[in-house]
């Protein structure tokens, strides 16, 4: 049986994390959580995730700070995509440009949310 | 702040800190609203999908109304984001080029169920080859949003919501005309200016049967005027409204 993808959620309310922790977890995947930027790079140098969802305002700094730090690490997930509070055409330029894959505007509605992480995990890495 | 004595320009610059200040305290607040909104919907949701095990129909119900209550709520709070943030100047544009009869579209699309629930029929006039719009398309929406929204609320069962687009004046003037109009109960000529200014519902008292943040018509104002288009009403007490709004056809570069 094949160890099910590793999904990274990098969020710092708790109550909003834990939500996204069961939904992922209950739909398969196995989660890590992180609540800072540091946090989020402890994750990553012990596992690569397949995908990291990321917030981008962090008690400890812009989330895209996270992902500037883990590209210098060589310890990038293949996916990240990031989660915000609102549409803004400002904010959707600077995490494409940083190398999100996608902006999603929170909530995300929970099926939504499981089709597209089974498709961004089951994309080829690179 | 004492303004008998105070120097009348430093009053007028105090006065417009302290409004910049209560901005972007609503901005702040509105956002900060969103993140345990966001868990009290994510976690509805995964009930609602029997991800923690099938629900009975009643409880489908409950897990429903919580949903559909906590999506109502997050809608307003963002009513009041984009109000603040409008007010601060830090709505940026995102031009793209569409049609304004895909918008329009789409737009009632959203409104079909609640227009077929209150009886109301829905006519659309989109004139032909109409130019491409090059605008933020999707606060275009949100102006058609809100003042389809208007019409639904305010139109009694049975009556005519419509959206028209047309094409006026020539040349680099040229503008898209929308208007979007009700056969409901009407705005007096005395109130069509109140209607635009933020937090203004004609009837304000507690019983009034029409509810929301009151920001609807200043948002559609401010994200007009952003286009550089303008945005009217025209109406009399019992005799239905029409909204009109402009917007230049700008070049795409």
């Amino acid at each position: 049986m094949t160890v099910p993808p590793l999904v990274l959620v990098v969020e710092d309310n708790a109550l909003v994390r834990g939500a996204l922790h069961l939904l992922l977890s209950e739909s398969g995947f196995r989660v890590s959580l992180a609540g800072t930027v540091a946090e989020a790079l402890d994750v990553c140098s012990r596992e690569v995730p397949r995908l990291m969802l990321l917030d981008l305002t962090l008690p400890d700094g812009d989330g895209l700070g996270a992902v500037a730090a883990l590209r210098e690490r060589g310890a990038m997930p293949p996916v990240t995509v990031a989660l915000t509070g609102h549409d803004d055409p400002d904010v959707t330029a600077r995490c494409t440009s940083a190398g999100c894959v996608a902006v999603l505007v929170k909530p995300v509605p929970a099926r939504e949310l499981v089709r597209r992480v089974r498709e961004w995990v089951a994309e080829p890495a690179g | 702040m004492d303004a008998s004595h105070a120097d009348p320009s430093r009053v007028i610059s105090e006065l417009q800190a302290r409004d910049a200040l209560k901005t972007q305290f609503l901005a702040n607040i509105s956002h900060d609203l969103r993140t345990p909104l966001t868990a009290i919907i994510t976690h509805a949701e995964i009930m609602r999908d029997g991800i923690l095990g099938d629900l009975s129909p009643r409880q489908q119900d409950s897990v429903a109304s919580i949903i559909a209550g906590g999506r109502q709520l997050l809608q307003m709070v963002g009513e009041i984001l984009t109000y603040a943030r409008g007010a601060a100047d830090q709505l940026p544009l995102a031009r793209s080029t569409f049609a304004i009869g895909d918008v329009i579209a789409s737009v009632l699309t959203m409104s079909e169920s609640l227009c077929t629930r209150k009886t109301l029929s829905v006519d659309v006039r989109v004139e032909d080859d109409l130019p491409l719009l090059h605008a933020d398309r999707d606060k275009i929406a949100h102006v058609l949003g809100n003042l389809l929204g208007n019409a639904v609320d305010f139109t009694t069962p049975g009556g005519r919501v419509w959206v028209a687009a047309t094409l006026v004046d020539a040349g680099p003037s040229a503008k898209c005309l929308v208007e979007v109009g009700d056969t409901g109960i009407g705005i007096a000529p005395e109130h069509h200016e109140l209607v635009f200014r933020e937090f203004a519902q004609v009837d304000a008292s507690s019983s009034r049967p029409h509810h929301g943040t009151g920001l609807g018509l200043t948002i559609a104002r401010k994200l007009v005027e952003l286009h550089g288009g303008e945005i009217w009403v025209d109406s009399q007490l019992g005799q239905g409204t029409r909204f009109y709004f402009t917007l230049p056809f700008v070049r795409a570069y």
